[in-house]
């Protein structure tokens, strides 16, 4: 296992490169750069300020001092953002928006598991044909609906009630969290919920669930015993790209609810070509996913014994 | 070869009178099982025999509450387990049976065991809900049983996966985990189809070896003749639905009193190298069941086939014994038989003689029968031939 481990890092560290050379290459085509903002400048200004940030140097030469301050850890000082390094913003924000991600990635997750065996049990019944409904809705409606919907839902209960019931925006306490991190997770979990389902009524008929029955066991323990581990294989699988959603999809769901995460600083970044916080932010982000994407799949392998022993014998 | 005999004195344990299972489908009502019964006594290895789909596993399963209902339907028949009724009970009724009274295994061992579950847990699991006893307990049994079931080092055995063993051990956990709570009856569901030839035999001597020890009623369900022969006190041959002929083993292979029996007899290939000849399959195709027919179910592909079974159904006739029966109308009692005192000729006693004669006479006058030669006895498979 520690070595497949150590393979999937190698392999990780590999893919991040690459994330790093496309970004830097991409960045570059893009016409303009960081200094040609919205004030008009001397050429002598201009020139003293490509001096200063190295942008007067060959784009070969630029690419080789950005990987080896990456691999130092240091992803440079932002263009635009008086004094403040990459590392600052992303130590300042990426905590915020790592826990919204975290808090939706968990919500989506039992959401859709919970969820999803409620339709298959109850399958062609009411609560089964309502949830379907409801997945439809959260699969087709966009995440910045939600939060409007979910604000406006917030705002009329305080005031029914009078009282602060859940803030509307903001961050800090748990229940600033609770909203966004719902609206967030909400289309991941209407996915999941119809692969829960469909992986359920799939399991619930295979031999090894007749053996069960065979055996005596009762309804509860076959569920939890013999469907929901198998079943829940195919959800475990997509979880790697559904974080990468949601990370993704989180800058939106952070602006409407004024929550001072990474994405507004990546949106930022992009409009003002702010080269070394795209770069800083995209390798962070890049990284941040490769790894999850392993953690996910050793996670696969230690609910399916079947992967991590054959992966420890191939590897 | 056992001798049946040995054991009809011995206690019923489980009796099943006229089952009749349905199934809804898009295209109608299936009537898979159209008024099976039969009888297992305690130590006793019942076949029951038939190509696919004439309604074998359908009836087993519907005496676990197996099937699924719907679309499963049982229309009528009673399931009787030491006295007590087990057909169509409550869930919880079922689950005090299921696994304890009556083990199961199936015919895939690849498919039929939870493949992230450790096989020690899967055979404690039994014993663990039946038997109340703790993990740790449970797990010592699951050794136990699995030394049993000849695996060896067990005890490292114990915490490996099923895709860790091979098809034969699978078999052989299933066993295990089907008379961990020492069952009264084993139903075995094609247990020996998805193994190759030399597992086979392991397998079956194993069953034999456990029954033996265990006094333990054995159901064998399989369309193997070979396995049959070496297996079974009793046999029940199925087609369409419905027990067309049952009897003791030595009743129905050598004095076959159905032609449907003798059908399958023809289609089976000898072991014997002088004995080898060309197969005669069995022409045709089972019936529809969605519409079953009126008559006799074997009439499209029956050779001897006379008006009277295309019209009506017979019933089971004695052939040679009381226990002997056959679903033929060529086994009708005849009035005036001297010395028959109700007691049938098996198909190879009437042939070539006054007796056939005046059978054919009688019971066909108004169709045309053709009598049958037996063909040569199947392959015994007696120890020394099987064991690997």
């Amino acid at each position: 296992m520690l070595k497949y481990t150590l393979h999937r890092l190698l392999t990780g560290l590999i893919t991040v490169f690459f994330i790093a050379t496309i970004t830097f290459a991409a960045m570059h085509l893009v016409p303009g750069d960081p200094i040609s903002g919205a004030k008009a400048m001397s050429p002598e200004i201009r020139a003293n300020l490509e001096r200063k940030y190295g942008l007067d140097q060959p784009v070969l030469h630029q690419y080789k001092v950005y990987l080896t301050n990456i691999v130092k850890g240091d992803f440079g000082i932002s263009y635009t953002q008086q004094n403040r390094s990459v590392n600052d913003i992303i130590r300042d924000h990426f905590p915020v928006s790592a826990t919204l991600g975290v808090l939706a990635i968990l919500i989506a997750a039992f959401g859709g598991v919970i969820f999803g065996s409620l339709t298959a049990l109850f399958r062609n019944k009411a609560p089964d044909h309502l949830i379907m409904f409801l997945v439809i809705l959260g699969i087709s409606v966009p995440s910045f609906v939600f939060a409007a919907l979910g604000q406006y839902g917030v705002t009329e209960l305080n005031r029914f009630t009078g009282k602060d019931i859940l803030p509307v925006g903001g961050w800090g306490t748990l229940s600033h969290m609770l909203l966004p991190s719902l609206v967030l997770g909400l289309g991941t979990m209407a996915f999941l919920v119809r692969l829960m389902r469909s992986s359920i009524l799939e399991v619930m008929n295979l031999d090894y669930v007749r053996t069960a029955k065979a055996k005596g066991l009762s309804p509860m323990r076959i569920f939890l015993g013999h469907k929901l581990r198998n079943a829940v294989l195919p959800v475990i699988t997509v979880l790697g790209p559904a974080i990468a959603a949601i990370t993704t999809g989180g800058f939106v769901v952070e602006s409407v609810f004024a929550i001072p995460g990474l994405g507004r600083y990546f949106v930022q970044a992009v409009q003002q070509l702010d080269y070394t916080v795209i770069m800083g932010l995209t390798v962070f982000y890049g990284s941040f996913l490769v790894f999850m994407v392993i953690a996910v799949d050793i996670i696969y392998g230690l609910i399916d014994p079947r992967i991590s022993v054959a992966k420890r014998s191939a590897v | 070869m056992k001798n049946a005999t040995n054991h009809r004195t011995k206690e019923t344990l489980l009796e099943v009178s006229d089952l009749r299972v349905e199934f809804d489908t898009y295209g109608g009502i299936v009537k898979a099982v159209r008024g099976v019964s039969f009888e297992v006594a305690r130590g006793e290895t019942l076949a029951i025999v038939g190509e696919s789909g004439c309604g074998k596993s359908v009836t087993v399963q519907s005496l676990m509450g197996l099937i699924p209902m719907p679309p499963g339907r049982i229309t009528s028949g009673f399931v009787k387990l030491k006295g007590q009724d087990i057909l169509g009970v409550s869930l919880e009724k079922a689950n005090q049976f299921r696994g304890k009274e009556i083990g199961m295994i199936f015919q895939d061992p690849m498919t039929s065991l939870n493949p992230t579950m450790t096989v020690g847990k899967q055979i404690a699991e039994t014993v663990r809900v039946h038997d109340g006893v703790s993990a740790d307990e449970g797990r010592k049994r699951a050794i136990e049983l699995l030394e049993l079931v000849q695996i060896p080092e067990a005890k490292s055995r114990v915490d490996h996966y099923p895709f860790q063993f091979s098809g034969g051990m699978r078999q052989r956990v299933m066993i295990a985990m089907a008379i961990a709570c020492k069952p009264s009856v084993l139903i075995a569901d094609e247990p020996t189809t998805a193994l190759d030839v030399t597992i086979q035999a392991q397998i079956l001597r194993l069953l034999r070896e456990l029954q033996r020890e265990r006094d333990m009623a054995i159901i064998l369900i399989t369309h193997d003749l070979g396995v049959v022969a070496q297996m079974a006190d009793k046999v029940a041959v199925m087609y369409a639905g419905q027990i067309v002929e049952s009897g003791t083993v030595d009743e129905i292979f050598y004095q076959s009193g159905h032609p449907y029996t003798l059908g399958l007899r023809s289609a089976m290939p000898e072991n014997d190298e002088e004995k080898s000849k060309v197969l005669i399959p069995i022409e045709g195709a089972p019936p529809d069941l969605f519409n079953p027919p009126v008559g006799c179910s074997y009439f499209e592909r029956c050779p001897n086939a006379m008006k009277i079974c295309g019209r009506e159904n017979p019933a089971l006739f004695n052939v040679s014994s009381p226990e002997h029966l056959s679903r033929c109308w060529l086994q009708v009692p005849r009035r005036a038989q001297p010395g028959g005192g109700g007691m049938r000729k098996s198909l190879r006693h009437t042939l070539n003689t006054a007796d056939a004669a005046d059978a054919a006479a009688e019971t066909a006058a108004e169709g045309r029968v053709t009598f049958f030669e037996q063909p040569s006895a199947p392959f015994r498979g007696d120890e020394s031939g099987m064991a690997p």
